[in-house]
C-alpha cells in the first residue's frame, strides 16, 4: 500500500481568492490595515490612545509658541515699548500663569512647550544618528564578515551590556572636549545608547540573506548583489524597525531629562523638563509643588504614550502576541438542542449514525460532535456535527487533507481547546460526557480515561522537569494514594514497556532522541491505562524505523490492554497498516466510514476515491488530483461541500446535506449517489465501484 | 568581553581630542604644574603605550588616581561601591517582586482588567524618571508623612561597624538592631524608587513569556494529562518563563545601575556613581576612567554570575 500523504490530493494552487480587495487606494488601505484588524482590541486602544497624546504634545511643540504669550526663557514681560516689568519668581498657578512660574522667573507652561520642543527634536536627532550609524556599521558587519564582523559585534554587545545612562555621561563628557555643550551633542550622547539594536537586527538579516539562494540566482542574472541584498534587508528590517524606533523615542526622552537633571544635557537657560525638575529640588520641602510636578507630567505622560505606541506596534507586529481565537464576534455558549434528541444513551443508538462493526459498549461515543472558534470574519466550524464510536481495543483511523478539521476532532475528545475555542454535542467517555461535566471532572478523565500523544514530542515534555517527575506528577494527581515510589515503579514499567531501559527515567527530556520522546510520550498517556488513545500524527516526525517501532506498541496495546486507538492522520498507509475501520474527514463533516480494506478497495463517496486515486502504490501508473481546494469553513458552501469539486456532481446536492447512508454492510457515505442519504436517487445515475487506483474515479 | 569593555572605555576617555590636565586643573595651575602632571600621568607617551599601561593597570586592580583627590580610586569605590550595591541589590529584589508578581499574574490573566492594568503601571513605572518619583516620594512619605528618612544612608550613631561596607549585612554581623533599622528606613524609598523603574520592565518581560509558554506545547500536553491547573499554571507556565528571565536579568541589572546615578542623587545616597558624577563635574579625568573602569568589571561579573544561575536552574545548560 502506498505511504503517500493525502495533502498532495489538492495541486498547491495560488490564485486570487473570490472576494479579494482590488488594487487601488481603498484596497492598499485595508491591506495595511489587516494585521491591525487580527491584533485584539486592547492593543488597538493602545496604539490611537497613545498616538493621539503623542500628536497633542507635538502640537503643543510646534503650535504652542505662536499661541502662548510667554516664552520659556523669558523672565520679563514688555508692558509698553522699552518699558519691562518682571515675572515674579514662584507664584502658584493663577490665570495669569496656568502652572505657575519658577525660581528664575519663568512661566512655568511656556517651559513645558518650550521643553516638549526640544525634547521632540533631541528625539529625532539622537535615534537618526543611532539608526544611520547602527544601520551602516551593522550592513558593513553583516555584508563584509570576517574579522570586522566579530570586532563589531563584540564592541555591540560590550556597549549594549553597559548601563545605558552612564554611557550617556561619559559621551556627553566625552564630547565636551570637542565641542560646547548644545542640542547636538546631547542627542549623540542619548543616540550612542541606541547604536547597538540597529546594528543587531539589520546585520543579522544581511548575515541571513547572504545564503539566499535568490541572491546568488539574481548576481547570476546579472543583478547587482549589493541592490538585492539592500532591497531584502530593507523590508525585513522594515517590519522590526518601527518597533524599536518608537521604544529608543521613548526611552530618549528619559535619557535627555536623566543628563540634564544631572547638569550634562543642553545647558541653561533652555527649557529641559529634567534641569527644571533639578531646580526644582529645593522648591519642594518649602511648599512649591508646581515647578516639579508639570515638567514631570509632561516626561510620563509623553513617554507612557510613546511606550503605548510602541508596545502596541509590537502586538500587531509579532505573530506570537497576537491574541488568538480573541478578535471576531463570540460564538453563543452551547445550546442543547445541538445535541442529538437520542442523547441518552449513546451506545444504544450508535447503530443509526455509526455501523461499529462490535457489539457491547463503545469506550468513546461522539454525537453530533461540532467544534468553533473565533476569527475576524466569524465563527469558524471546523468540526460540523461529527459522530462515531471506538471499541475497547478497536483503533480507528481519521484522515483528511490539512485543514479539514481532523486535530480539532482530535482534541475536542478532550475538551483542549485553545482560548475562544467551542466544543458542543456530545463525548461518551466511559459513561461521562466530556462535553458537559465540569472542570474538575474533565481533569479527572483526562489522562485517566482518554490518553492524548501528540504530532511534535520534542516540545512536549517540560524542559525542566525530569521524565520520572512527569510520570509522578501525573500519577499521584489522579490517584494521589500512591506513593512516589510505587508512581516511579509504574514509570519504570511503562518505559521498559515502550523499550526505553528503566535506567532513563531520571534523565530530562533533552537528554532524550526525538523517538525516544515520542515513547516517552505514549508511556506517559498509557500509564494510567486509558480506555482510549488518541494520537494526532504520532510518527511524522520520526523516521521510519522508530515510526514502526511506536505502532508496533499501539497493536500492543490493543490486543493486551483493550485500550481503544483514535489515529489522527494524513498518511493513508498508517491507517492501511495500523487501524481496523476508517473515518474520511472533509471540510469539517465525516463523508465515509467503514472498515478499512472495505474503504480502500471498494470506496463510495467520490472524495474518498479521489484521496484513493491520488496516493501513490506500486502499481501507480497515472497520478490523479483532485480538482479545485477545499472550501471555506467561515462561510462553507450549500449543501455537500465536495459539491465543488466532485465529478459525480447534479442539481440537488448543493440544497442540503448529505446523511451518512448505508452502502455495505458497515460502509456508509454521505452521498447523494446512494439511496438513503436524503433525496432519491435520479434514474440512470450509476455509483462508481471498484479500487480507484484500477478503475478510475 | 572584559578586554572589549576597557578598550572601549579608554577609547571613549582618552582618544577624544582634548587635554584631560588642561581641563581638569585649567587657569587654577601654571604651564609647568600641567606639564609636570601630564609628565606623571604619562600622558606624553604614544597612545599605544597609555593604553598599554591602562589595560595592565585595570587588570591588576589599580584604577589610577584621581588629580582632584588625594586618595586613590580603589580607595574610592571600595568606600562608595558598597552603598551603591546595597541599594542595587535593594531595588533589584523590588523590581524582581513587583516583576514577577504583576507581570505573571497579567501574563495569566491576559486582556482582562488586570491585564491592562499592569501593563499601565508597568509602562507607566518606567516612563516616570527616578528622580521624579524619588521626590515626589520624599514630599509624601517624608515630609508629610514622616515615616522615612528623606536622604541619606544610616549615619551618625545609627552607622553599624564598617565590615563590608553593606550596612544590613554589617549591623546583622556586629547585632546592631538600632542600626539595622536605620538602614532599613534609609533603605526603603531609594530602593522602591529604583526597583518600580526596573520592575517596570520586569513586568513587560515576565508577562509576554508568560504568555508565550502558556500557549507552548508542553503546557497543551501537560493539561492533556489531567494536571490540576495550578500545576500547569505554576510549573509549566511561570517556572519555565522564568528561565528567560534570568538570561536577560545581566542586562537589567545595567539599567539598574545607570539609573542609580540618579537615585543616589536624588537620595543624597554616598554612593559610587554620585562619586562618577562628582569626579565629572571636576572634569577629573584620571578618576572618571578610573570608575568606569570598575562599572564595566562589575558588569561582566554580574553577567558571570547570570551565567551561573542560569546553569544552575536550567537543566538544558551544562559547563
Amino acid at each position: 500500500m502506498s505511504t503517500e500523504n493525502v495533502d498532495a490530493a489538492g495541486p498547491v494552487r495560488r490564485g486570487p481568492a473570490p472576494g479579494e480587495p482590488r488594487t487601488g487606494l481603498r484596497a492598499r488601505l485595508s491591506h495595511a490595515w489587516q494585521p491591525f484588524r487580527r491584533a485584539s482590541r486592547v492593543s488597538r486602544v493602545l496604539i490611537f490612545s497613545g498616538l493621539g497624546i503623542v500628536v497633542f504634545f507635538l502640537f503643543a511643540a510646534f503650535l504652542g509658541p505662536l499661541l502662548y504669550e510667554y516664552d520659556g526663557t523669558q523672565y520679563r514681560v514688555e508692558v509698553a515699548p522699552g518699558q519691562f516689568e518682571p515675572i515674579r519668581a514662584l507664584q502658584p498657578p493663577s490665570g495669569e500663569h496656568p502652572l505657575g512660574t519658577t525660581r528664575d522667573q519663568f512661566d512655568v507652561l511656556g517651559r513645558i512647550i518650550d521643553g516638549a520642543s526640544l525634547a521632540f527634536a533631541v528625539m529625532a536627532l539622537a535615534v537618526s544618528i543611532a539608526m544611520i550609524l547602527g544601520v551602516t556599521l551593522g550592513l558593513l558587519s553583516g555584508y563584509r564578515g570576517g574579522p570586522i564582523d566579530r570586532a563589531l559585534v563584540t564592541a555591540m554587545d560590550a556597549v549594549y551590556a553597559f548601563p545605558a545612562l552612564v554611557l550617556a555621561i561619559i559621551t556627553a563628557f566625552a564630547l565636551s572636549a570637542i565641542i560646547s555643550p548644545g542640542v547636538i551633542p546631547a542627542a549623540a550622547a542619548v543616540g550612542v545608547v541606541y547604536i547597538p539594536q540597529y546594528f543587531r537586527v539589520v546585520r543579522n538579516h544581511t548575515l541571513s540573506v547572504k545564503q539566499e539562494p535568490f541572491v546568488e540566482a539574481a548576481r547570476s542574472m546579472g543583478a547587482k548583489e549589493r541592490t538585492v541584498l539592500g532591497r531584502y534587508v530593507f523590508f525585513n528590517v522594515v517590519q522590526t524597525v518601527p518597533v524599536i524606533l518608537t521604544l529608543n523615542a521613548a526611552d530618549s526622552i528619559l535619557v535627555l531629562a536623566s543628563l540634564g537633571f544631572l547638569g550634562y544635557g543642553v545647558p541653561p537657560p533652555t527649557a529641559e523638563w529634567g534641569y527644571d525638575i533639578s531646580r526644582a529640588i529645593t522648591d519642594v520641602p518649602a511648599g512649591v509643588w508646581w515647578t516639579a510636578l508639570w515638567p514631570g507630567l509632561a516626561i510620563v505622560i509623553l513617554v507612557t504614550a510613546l511606550t503605548l505606541v510602541g508596545e502596541g506596534l509590537n502586538d500587531v507586529i509579532n505573530p506570537l502576541l497576537r491574541s488568538r481565537g480573541k478578535t471576531g464576534p463570540k460564538i453563543e455558549p452551547a445550546p442543547r438542542e445541538d445535541t442529538p434528541a437520542d442523547g441518552g444513551t449513546a451506545a444504544g443508538a450508535a447503530g443509526a449514525a455509526d455501523a461499529g462493526q462490535q457489539s457491547g459498549r463503545p469506550s468513546v461515543a461522539v454525537r453530533g460532535l461540532r467544534v468553533g472558534y473565533r476569527t475576524p470574519d466569524g465563527p469558524l466550524w471546523a468540526v460540523d456535527d461529527v459522530s462515531f464510536d471506538i471499541y475497547p481495543g478497536e483503533s480507528l483511523g481519521l484522515v483528511g487533507e490539512s485543514g479539514c478539521g481532523k486535530s480539532s476532532l482530535g482534541r475536542a475528545l478532550m475538551r483542549l481547546m485553545p482560548p475562544g475555542g467551542v466544543v458542543r454535542g456530545r463525548v461518551e467517555v466511559a459513561g461521562e460526557d466530556m462535553v458537559g461535566i465540569s472542570e474538575s471532572r474533565l481533569r479527572n478523565k483526562r489522562g485517566q480515561d482518554l490518553g492524548l500523544v501528540f504530532q511534535e514530542p520534542m516540545t512536549r515534555l517540560n524542559p525542566l522537569m525530569k521524565i520520572s517527575d512527569h510520570f509522578i506528577e501525573m500519577i499521584r494527581t489522579h490517584k494521589p494514594k500512591v506513593s512516589r515510589a510505587e508512581a516511579l515503579e509504574i514509570a519504570r514499567t511503562a518505559l521498559s514497556q515502550m523499550g526505553i531501559p528503566p535506567t532513563r527515567v531520571e534523565s530530562y527530556p533533552h537528554e532524550f532522541s526525538g523517538g525516544m520522546r515520542q515513547r516517552a510520550m505514549i508511556a506517559l498517556s498509557i500509564a494510567l491505562e486509558p480506555k482510549v488513545i488518541v494520537a494526532d500524527e504520532p510518527t511524522t516526525s520520526l523516521d521510519v524505523i522508530v515510526e514502526s517501532q511506536i505502532l508496533d506498541i499501539f497493536g500492543r496495546l490493543r490486543s493486551e490492554e483493550q485500550i481503544g486507538l483514535l489515529l489522527v492522520t494524513h498518511n493513508l498507509g498508517l491507517v492501511a497498516e495500523t487501524c481496523d475501520r476508517v473515518a474520511v474527514m472533509y471540510a469539517g463533516k465525516i463523508v465515509e466510514i467503514g472498515p478499512v480494506d472495505q474503504i480502500f478497495n471498494d470506496p463510495k463517496h467520490p472524495y474518498t476515491r479521489g484521496l484513493l486515486a491520488s496516493t501513490i502504490s506500486l502499481e501507480t501508473t497515472e497520478l490523479h488530483s483532485i480538482e479545485g481546494y477545499p472550501p471555506s469553513l467561515i462561510d462553507p458552501p450549500p449543501g455537500c461541500r465536495f459539491a465543488p469539486r466532485c465529478p459525480y456532481v447534479m442539481d440537488h446536492c448543493t440544497d442540503a446535506v448529505p446523511q451518512l447512508a448505508e452502502t455495505n454492510p458497515e460502509q456508509r457515505a454521505a452521498c447523494y449517489l446512494y439511496p438513503g442519504a436524503g433525496a432519491p436517487v435520479p434514474e440512470g445515475v450509476r455509483a462508481p465501484e471498484g479500487n480507484p487506483q484500477e478503475t478510475g474515479v | 568581553m572584559v578586554l572589549i569593555l576597557l578598550t572601549l572605555v579608554f577609547l571613549l576617555l582618552r582618544a577624544v581630542p582634548g587635554d584631560p590636565v588642561t581641563a581638569t586643573l585649567g587657569g587654577r595651575a601654571t604651564p609647568a604644574q600641567i606639564e609636570a602632571a601630564q609628565e606623571a600621568m604619562g600622558l606624553n607617551d604614544p597612545l599605544i603605550v597609555q593604553y598599554l599601561q591602562y589595560m595592565g593597570g585595570a587588570l591588576t586592580g589599580d584604577f589610577g588616581n584621581p588629580v582632584t583627590d588625594p586618595r586613590g580610586v580603589v580607595e574610592i569605590v571600595a568606600e562608595t561601591a558598597p552603598a551603591t550595591m546595597e541599594l542595587a541589590l535593594a531595588g533589584m529584589l523590588v523590581a524582581v517582586t513587583v516583576g514577577i508578581l504583576v507581570g505573571g499574574l497579567a501574563g495569566r490573566l491576559r486582556d482582562t482588567p488586570f491585564d491592562i492594568g499592569g501593563r499601565l503601571f508597568g509602562i507607566i513605572a518606567y516612563a516616570a524618571p527616578v528622580f521624579w518619583t524619588g521626590l515626589l516620594a520624599q514630599l509624601f512619605f517624608a515630609v508629610k508623612l514622616g515615616w522615612l528618612p528623606s536622604s541619606g544612608r544610616a549615619g551618625g550613631f545609627d552607622q553599624p561597624e564598617w565590615i563590608t561596607g553593606f550596612y544590613v549585612l554589617d549591623s546583622l554581623l556586629t547585632g546592631d538592631m538600632a542600626a539595622l533599622q536605620s538602614t532599613i528606613e534609609h533603605l526603603i524609598l531609594p530602593a522602591i524608587t529604583l526597583g518600580l523603574l526596573v520592575g517596570g520592565i520586569f513586568i513587560r518581560l515576565v508577562r509576554v513569556n508568560m504568555m508565550q509558554t502558556l500557549r507552548s506545547d508542553y503546557v497543551e500536553a501537560a493539561r492533556a494529562r489531567g494536571l490540576r491547573e495550578r500545576n500547569v499554571l505554576y510549573r509549566y507556565g511561570f517556572k519555565t518563563a522564568l528561565i528567560p528571565i534570568v538570561t536577560i536579568m545581566g542586562l537589567q541589572f545595567a539599567l539598574l545601575l545607570g539609573n542609580a546615578v540618579l537615585t543616589e542623587r536624588t537620595f543624597n545616597w554616598p554612593g559610587l556613581a554620585q562619586a562618577l558624577v562628582d569626579f565629572i563635574g571636576q572634569r577629573d579625568y584620571a578618576a572618571v576612567q578610573g570608575i568606569v573602569t570598575f562599572i564595566a568589571l562589575v558588569i561582566v561579573g554580574v553577567s558571570l554570575i547570570i551565567d551561573i544561575i542560569t546553569g544552575l536552574v536550567d537543566p538544558r545548560v551544562r559547563y
